[in-house]
């Protein structure tokens, strides 16, 4: 579960934003569209614990997150957060799996082969797995970061853009694997974009 | 997983630049490394063969050319000197001993010296088999020369004129093998021993039976002069090797020698420091040469974890969103680094030994000195932690930058 209360967050003077609060509980999915420069981003590396709100706060799993020293904040976020970037990135000189297995290394958790195997196997990239990422097209690309948000089997999964370099039939089949996926581990899933074609996807949406 | 191989990983994926990095360290500590392994051996080998010599008497000419020649065995000598004259130095209160040599002959490019049974006594040389030579035209040969030569006990051979193996043999007169040194790591390793007088007599024979006029080309050199008459007297000799009783000797005997006879004295520990300070040259200009590349490896090192970090960035963000701690981080390339540092210590260090071994190979077969020491030097383990600290700088100046990135702007700029 995710919620927040009032965020504000601002760049510059002149760059301000103030943001709707936002709620999504387990198990629910929201959608926050908007156009560019509305701070889609913003809002999202917010919720993400990426950024400190100016004023406001972030209440993640029914913890506020407002008083947390940097080092339980990365705690928290490495437990409770699964992040997808637009563009999928990943540490270029490991292999698919390993930078799967990263995500448990990094956190401090065990590392679970048998859940990453699982996860490529529903996500179809099982064939990919000791490939480098590079190799991989961009639609399996984001089916990987799909799995390796997963992999310490987050209480939220947050979604930069996620399809918005896919054409419609990738658009498709990942929006589809991330409902899916958050909804087999009870996650909450929150999704920025400004992709047009998600709108009748999610029935909780909110409009920057 | 761990962090060492994710850094394995990441000099894997920039093979070139890592390659680069460690073939500049391996250059620069394998060549510190062999100056060391040789300044270390010649050192030993010099300082060895020149225990207990205090002075060197042979014909006028160069002092360090009589030194190279007598004590190493390495050059021609300059000449002869008249053994009575050698002789006279024995009621000098302050010689303690003399040791006469003859030589000028050679079998298979090993030197064959006539001298006296106090010369193997200096060197405390051992017998592994056999006898000590006792007769005339008897030797005992140094274990080097029986490896090499393939000599035994009971065998015969004939020595050719001169010191390198092309030099016209005395075929009517045969040496005869009755003993073989153990090996002493001195110069009687490599030198076939017998008495002086069997240097006489073999040139003695040879101009009895050959008609003078050959006699007087093959001797033109002027390296072993066969006097007609058979006394002791009347005998020359190449040198001699004099032990001082005390100091005092140092201060007088040489000056004596060189005004009042036909002999020059030469003094080993002046001119073999003359010889290593005109090495020390050429040493330390490889030496700093040395040091440039090591220092340039440090600056490739660090451009290039420099310019992958740049490309990087956004790993380093995205692995610090997933919950790596910065200082986690920092290590992981501070690795990169060291790995790098070790992996061109190690290879250096294995240059270097081959580089001695090619280079002992050709100073035995020019020299006949052998420098077969590869154990590891203690000064290479301070090389080996001045590897790792260039490794460490060199990967922690640009790594620093991990401390200072901004998570948010750079995940959200790409």
């Amino acid at each position: 579960m995710i919620s927040s209360n009032q965020l504000r967050f601002s760049y510059s003077a002149q760059k301000k934003f103030s943001f709707p609060d936002i709620h999504c509980n387990d198990k629910e999915t929201l959608l926050i569209l908007g156009q560019s420069g509305k701070g889609k981003t913003t809002l999202l590396h917010l919720l993400a614990l990426l950024l400190t709100p100016e004023s406001g706060e972030v209440v993640i799993a029914g913890k506020s997150v407002k008083n947390l020293t940097p080092q339980e904040i990365t705690v928290t976020r490495a437990k409770n957060i699964g992040i997808i970037y637009q563009r999928p990135h990943f540490v270029s000189s490991l292999s698919v799996l390993d930078n799967i297995l990263l995500s448990n290394y990094l956190a401090n958790q065990k590392e679970d082969h048998q859940k990453a195997r699982q996860l490529a196997e529903q996500l179809g990239f099982a064939d990919h797995l000791s490939k480098k990422t590079n190799q991989l097209s961009q639609g399996e690309q984001q089916r990987v970061s799909i799995a390796r948000s997963l992999m310490n089997n987050p209480n939220i999964i947050l979604a930069d853009e996620p399809t918005s370099n896919l054409d419609d039939d990738n658009c498709q089949r990942v929006i589809q694997l991330l409902k899916k996926q958050s909804a087999q581990i009870g996650a909450s899933l929150v999704v920025v974009t400004h992709d047009q074609r998600l709108k009748d996807e999610f029935s909780n949406q909110v409009f920057l | 997983m761990n962090l060492f191989k994710i850094s394995i990983a990441n000099l894997r994926e920039k093979k070139l630049n890592s390659f680069l990095s460690a073939l500049l360290l391996t250059l620069g500590i394998g060549m510190i490394s062999l100056l060391l392994l040789l300044n270390k051996q010649l050192d030993e080998q010099f300082k060895r063969n020149l225990k207990g010599i205090d002075m060197v008497v042979g014909a006028k000419g160069s002092p360090l050319q009589v030194i190279l020649s007598s004590i190493y065995q390495i050059d021609a000598p300059t000449g002869n000197i008249p053994l009575a004259e050698v002789n006279a130095l024995r009621k000098n209160p302050f010689v303690k001993t003399v040791i006469p040599l003859s030589m000028g002959d050679n079998y298979q490019g090993f030197r064959i010296l006539g001298t006296t049974p106090k010369y193997t006594e200096h060197f405390k040389a051992k017998l592994a088999e056999g006898h000590l030579y006792n007769a005339s035209m008897e030797v005992t040969i140094g274990s080097k020369v029986a490896r090499d030569s393939k000599l035994k006990i009971g065998d015969q051979f004939s020595g050719s004129h001169g010191l390198d193996s092309e030099g016209e043999k005395h075929e009517d007169k045969k040496y005869k093998v009755v003993g073989i040194f153990q090996p002493s790591g001195t110069v009687v390793d490599q030198l076939i021993i017998t008495r002086l007088s069997s240097v006489w007599d073999i040139h003695e024979h040879s101009e009895g039976a050959e008609a003078p006029e050959v006699a007087e080309v093959e001797h033109a050199d002027g390296q072993i002069h066969t006097d007609p008459e058979p006394d002791e007297e009347g005998k020359n000799v190449t040198s001699a090797l004099i032990q001082f009783r005390n100091p005092m000797g140092l201060m007088t005997i040489p000056r004596q020698i060189n005004d009042n006879t036909s002999m020059q004295a030469a003094l080993p520990s002046i001119e073999i420091n003359r010889l290593f300070s005109l090495l020390g040259v050429g040493i330390e200009t490889l030496r700093t040469l040395a040091l440039i590349i090591i220092s340039i490896a440090g600056v490739s090192v660090f451009i290039s974890l420099y310019n992958s970090l740049k490309d990087r960035k956004y790993e380093m963000a995205l692995m610090l969103s997933m919950g790596a701690t910065r200082t986690r981080l920092f290590l992981m390339l501070l690795i990169e680094g060291l790995s790098l540092a070790v992996i061109g210590f190690f290879v250096g260090i294995i240059a270097s030994r081959i580089g001695l071994w090619v280079f002992s190979k050709s100073a035995e077969q020019d020299f006949h000195y052998s420098l077969g020491k590869f154990a590891l030097l203690p000064e290479e383990i301070y090389l080996f932690f001045g590897a790792l600290a260039i490794g460490v700088v060199a990967a922690a100046l640009p790594s620093l930058g991990i401390y200072r990135l901004n998570i948010s702007r750079t995940l959200a700029e790409e």
